[in-house]
């Protein structure tokens, strides 16, 4: 059994490495088409997908895969929507990244439930409520990031129109329902917790364990 | 003796809002706005809810949830029948206090939930991000109705982007509003006063806890 998750992870990470090699020559072709802003908007995008890694090396943090995987997914389909303009030319292939990032957004909200429940002594919680937080905490998320386009903080062009911002709204509504049922199936069998097991323990070292010694000095 | 008469305040003011309504009721009336006759029946059945909820299965809500849905009630009804959500601001006003009643609701359940139930205990600051995350998120499954009436319905329930921008940032400003006060009433112990008796008669009847085990 054991072998077999070895096999996987070890794809798992294959196909990650994958995806980063074609985000660096996303940043080429940005370059090559001098689309400035796009390839300060790759390099941001690339910097992101690597900083689980750069984390784990300084911290020693070892990030779950699947959110590893998810970030790197995440950014490469926004790159690629910008960079070559799918978002215009192939259609509600707005609606797949933004799918994906709300499935980001609800796996990162429920593992942080899970840790939290795990290592924090403020908070203890069923595994349905969990589920019932994570669905609600990715709406919240996809309201925000809807504020952030309507204010238009950095100067991109959206589609703003009623009808986008409802379907966008509904993806991430679908998004964190479906991490919520796997989810709590995860915990169920015990398989969240190996996944997020390390994350978990670095997290409480370095700031649960912290947190709770100050409240108690103070 | 400062808590009575607190409470006896706020009866008069539920009892006051309730009687408005009534008087609402009688210009809808005189007026023969069928429309606003049922909408004011409508709203004085469910602002009377608490009170027969009290009388006839003693549950107990708090008078704050009492005057909050009468007065939401209150304020849709008057826009309506005297006109005044051509005031500037007074849909926004509205939405604003609805809002915030849903805000309030989510925050009583889940403290309850907290004091009796085993399967959730929360830091009070914790339990406030819950609140604005579920304001908001209940705020898009409003809009989400709103969308889909108008799709099948055809009906303008939703008047635009910005509309629904601004409804979703009224939804957010009463979750916040509602998360400070309601950590500052459980930092003073006023929070679990008023929902003692609540949390008491759901725990009996539905959650059928150990509150002193849970405490320990």
């Amino acid at each position: 059994m054991s072998k077999i998750k070895k096999i996987c992870n070890k794809q798992c990470l294959s196909f990650t490495l994958l995806l980063r090699i074609i985000m660096i020559i996303s940043i080429i072709i940005a370059l090559w088409r001098r689309d400035w802003v796009w390839v300060v908007g790759t390099f941001i995008g690339f910097f992101v997908s690597i900083l689980p890694s750069l984390i784990k090396k300084d911290a020693k943090i070892t990030l779950p895969w699947v959110l590893d995987f998810l970030i790197a997914l995440v950014t490469i389909l926004h790159m690629g929507g910008r960079l070559f303009d799918y978002y215009y030319t192939i259609e509600n292939y707005y609606l797949v990244t933004r799918f994906f990032m709300s499935v980001l957004v609800a796996f990162i909200g429920l593992s942080m439930i899970y840790i939290l429940d795990e290592h924090w002594d403020g908070l203890r919680m069923d595994k349905y409520a969990m589920g019932f937080v994570t669905v609600v905490f990715t709406m919240a998320v996809g309201v925000i990031l809807e504020f952030v386009k309507y204010l238009n903080v950095t100067g991109t062009y959206y589609v703003k129109t009623n009808q986008v911002l409802m379907l966008n709204l509904s993806t991430d509504t679908i998004a964190g329902i479906i991490i919520a049922i796997i989810g709590v199936n995860l915990i169920k069998s015990g398989k969240f917790d190996e996944i997020t097991d390390d994350f978990g323990n670095r997290i409480d070292e370095m700031v649960i364990e912290r947190f709770e010694r100050r409240e108690k000095e103070n | 003796m400062k808590r009575t008469k607190l409470k006896s305040g706020e009866i008069i003011l539920s009892y006051t809002l309730k009687t408005v309504m009534i008087i609402f009721l009688i210009i809808s009336i005189w007026k023969l706005h069928w429309e606003w006759i049922f909408g004011c029946f409508l709203a004085i059945i469910v602002s009377f809810v608490p009170t027969i909820l009290k009388r006839n299965y003693q549950i107990t809500l708090p008078l704050v949830l009492d005057i909050l849905i009468t007065f939401s009630l209150l304020l849709h009804v008057g826009g309506g029948l005297l006109g005044a959500y051509n005031i500037p601001n007074y849909d926004t006003l509205t939405h604003f206090i609805s809002s915030f009643l849903v805000a309030f609701l989510a925050f009583v359940i889940i403290y309850i939930l907290h004091v009796y139930w085993d399967g959730l205990i929360m830091d009070k600051y914790a339990m406030a991000f819950l609140v604005v995350i579920t304001t908001i998120a209940i705020g898009v499954i409003w809009e989400f109705n709103e969308w889909i009436t108008d799709l099948i319905f055809k009906t303008t329930e939703q008047w635009g982007y910005d509309d629904t921008i601004k409804d979703l940032f009224i939804d957010t400003i009463a979750g916040i509003t509602m998360a400070i006060i309601g950590v500052s009433m459980i930092k003073r112990g006023s929070f679990d006063e008023m929902t003692d008796e609540l949390g008491k008669q759901i725990d009996k009847r539905i959650i059928k806890s150990n509150r002193e085990e849970k405490n320990e």
